[in-house]
């Protein structure tokens, strides 16, 4: 469904993706592993077109999209959250979900009929709510509710493109245990079909939700393969110093 | 997202009371000013919508209503095409140059934006100037107005004229409300608070921009074909970049991203621009004042401020006024 084919970028001296090669199956669950700098973000900025690869390419459901600009790879069906919420804060959880599903439908630039009452869309926005259990706060405006509530709506906008890729890139960055154990459910509720790349640090998240793990370390992919491996690998655990014993 | 709230129906029923009532009752100065602010009041309202819902700050505004003035003038006159279609040509060949102006400058932001839109407008400017076919500096005369008397309505007739203006006015800010509240709307806020977020959700940003910098164009150029009629002449004076840094400075001072504001803030200058005029030659010291005491407020112009210190307690008491025959019948029956 997604593919990486020896993807590689630098800024100036530093390298920061070398030779990234990744294939994901449709209905995948990757999880990307890596410490802080190891080019996790700047390899999901390269796959949705936010970054240019220096070399290398990128490929959503079989056709080549490297040179695509990010609208039109979002409309082939990648998208993306985002580790900082990037969402629209003066309006509400049904408007931003409402933006999304509008864009999805082709009703986005609708001119004298409002996208938010069309019926396409309205399913939508009403399923992903239920999907990321946002329905209590359907009416809230951004500002009004909480950071891990946020959280669930990055996820949620994310969510109402359709996609046939979903992208998190952090989706638990700053919540609470409580609130991380509530969105490995929602991840693992998600629709079997989805498939979807992981950037995450919380390595209850990742063991729980992974099919595959791949771990980046200097931009280079130095594990691939099963959670139960990832596990026992003492190189991994000398790139974490451990850290995921307590997992 | 633009919502229209109890204060703002309210004030939009004084706004409209007023200027029937001095369209009615006034003399022909008084239709005069009214007219004058009818036209800025749109000419702003196509500026609010770019810049207070897009974050497009334009300073090409004035030569795009100059612009509709101009084709009117050469498709009425010279061309000698009838009125109506005069109009509806005017107002369509101004979108489309906006449509072209804001799809190129969609790129720019901030600043940049501000610059980009300003060359342009500086460029018709000077084009205008020049021109033979224009009348260069000595502008064009002999425009007419839109004939009406197949109603039975004489638009030479100053009252008829405002009432004219007043009438399209309001059409105008009708479809202005549309258009915010359209899926194009919609997506407008969404560009504006959080561009990047927009284009990786699968939109094509640039393609919003131009297309609601076009429709505000087409109002631009509307209020252009009126002012030619009202004026029944030209001059390139109309495209300066001062008519468009007048017409933000009047947004800015009714209250950006309201709609409701820009007509509070055109009014408040067409009169007090007459009213200090009358007194001092200096008059552009106390608008600048004012100008500046509102910025350094941090109050959204003279609406925002009326909307953030009042705005919930007026609304609360309209919408507890329009309940309560309900809650009486609740109780009766109880």
């Amino acid at each position: 469904m997604l593919e990486t084919r020896n993807l590689d970028k630098s800024f100036g001296a530093v390298h920061v993706t070398r030779n990234v090669s990744l294939k994901l199956e449709r209905g995948e669950r990757r999880v990307i592993l890596g410490p802080n700098g190891a080019g996790k973000t700047t390899l999901f900025n390269q796959l949705v077109g936010e970054l240019t690869p220096d070399s290398g390419s990128v490929h959503l459901a079989g056709e080549d999209v490297t040179a695509l600009p990010v609208a039109k790879r979002a409309r082939r069906g990648l998208s993306r959250s985002y580790q900082k919420n990037t969402l629209f804060d003066g309006l509400t959880v049904e408007e931003n979900l409402g933006l999304a599903a509008a864009v999805h439908t082709g009703n986005a630039t609708q001119l004298w009929s409002d996208s938010l009452a069309k019926p396409e869309v309205r399913e939508i926005v009403d399923e992903v709510a239920e999907q990321v259990n946002l329905m209590p706060y359907i009416h809230a405006k951004v500002s009004e509710i909480s950071y891990g509530v946020r959280r669930q709506l990055e996820v949620g906008v994310a969510l109402a493109t359709r996609p046939l890729v979903l992208l998190m890139d952090e989706p638990t960055s700053g919540v609470g245990p409580e609130m991380s154990k509530g969105f490995h459910d929602l991840l693992n509720n998600l629709p079997r079909d989805l498939t979807m790349l992981i950037i995450e640090h919380d390595m209850g998240l990742a063991f729980d939700v992974a099919d595959t793990i791949t771990v980046l370390n200097y931009g280079e992919v130095v594990f691939d393969g099963l959670p139960e491996a990832a596990r026992g690998s003492k190189l991994l655990k000398d790139i974490y110093l451990g850290s995921w014993e307590d997992a | 997202m633009f919502r229209h709230t109890a204060l703002r129906y309210a004030v939009l029923v004084l706004l409209a009371s007023a200027a029937l009532f001095q369209a009615f009752t006034a003399e022909y100065f008084g239709l005069e000013i009214l007219t004058e602010i009818l036209i800025l009041a749109m000419l702003v309202l196509a500026l609010d919508i770019v810049a207070g819902f897009g974050g497009m700050v334009s300073l090409c505004h004035g030569a795009l209503m100059g612009m509709g003035a101009y084709a009117y003038a050469i498709l009425s006159t010279t061309a000698g095409i009838a009125p109506p279609v005069a109009m509806a040509g005017a107002v369509a060949l101004t979108g489309a140059i906006a449509w072209a102006i804001g799809a190129i400058c969609s790129r720019s932001h901030g600043i940049y934006f501000i610059m980009a839109t300003l060359a342009f407008g500086q460029m018709a400017y000077s084009y205008v100037f020049e021109a033979p076919i224009f009348g260069g500096d000595d502008g064009l005369g002999g425009i007419s107005r839109l004939d009406l008397s197949f109603v039975g309505i004489d638009l030479n007739d100053s009252r008829s004229f405002a009432l004219f203006c007043l009438a399209s006015l309001g059409a105008i800010y009708g479809a202005s409300v549309l258009i915010l509240r359209s899926g194009l709307g919609r997506s407008l806020t969404g560009v504006m608070h959080n561009e990047q977020r927009m284009r990786a959700l699968g939109l094509t940003v640039w393609r919003v921009k131009a297309d609601v910098f076009g429709l505000s164009g087409m109002i631009a150029g509307l209020a252009g074909v009126l002012a030619a009629q009202h004026i029944m002449y030209i001059s390139p004076g109309l495209l300066s970049w001062t008519v468009s840094g007048e017409a933000l400075v009047v947004v800015i001072l009714g209250g950006l991203g309201t709609l409701v504001g820009p007509l509070v803030g055109a009014a408040a200058f067409v009169v007090l621009k007459h009213e200090l005029s009358a007194v001092t030659t200096y008059w552009h010291l106390v608008v600048g004042a004012l100008l500046i005491a509102v910025v350094m407020s941090r109050a959204n112009g003279i609406f925002g401020w009326i909307e953030a210190r009042w705005g919930a307690r007026i609304d609360r008491r309209l919408t507890d006024a329009t309940r309560k025959p309900e809650a009486k019948e609740v109780l009766g029956d109880a």
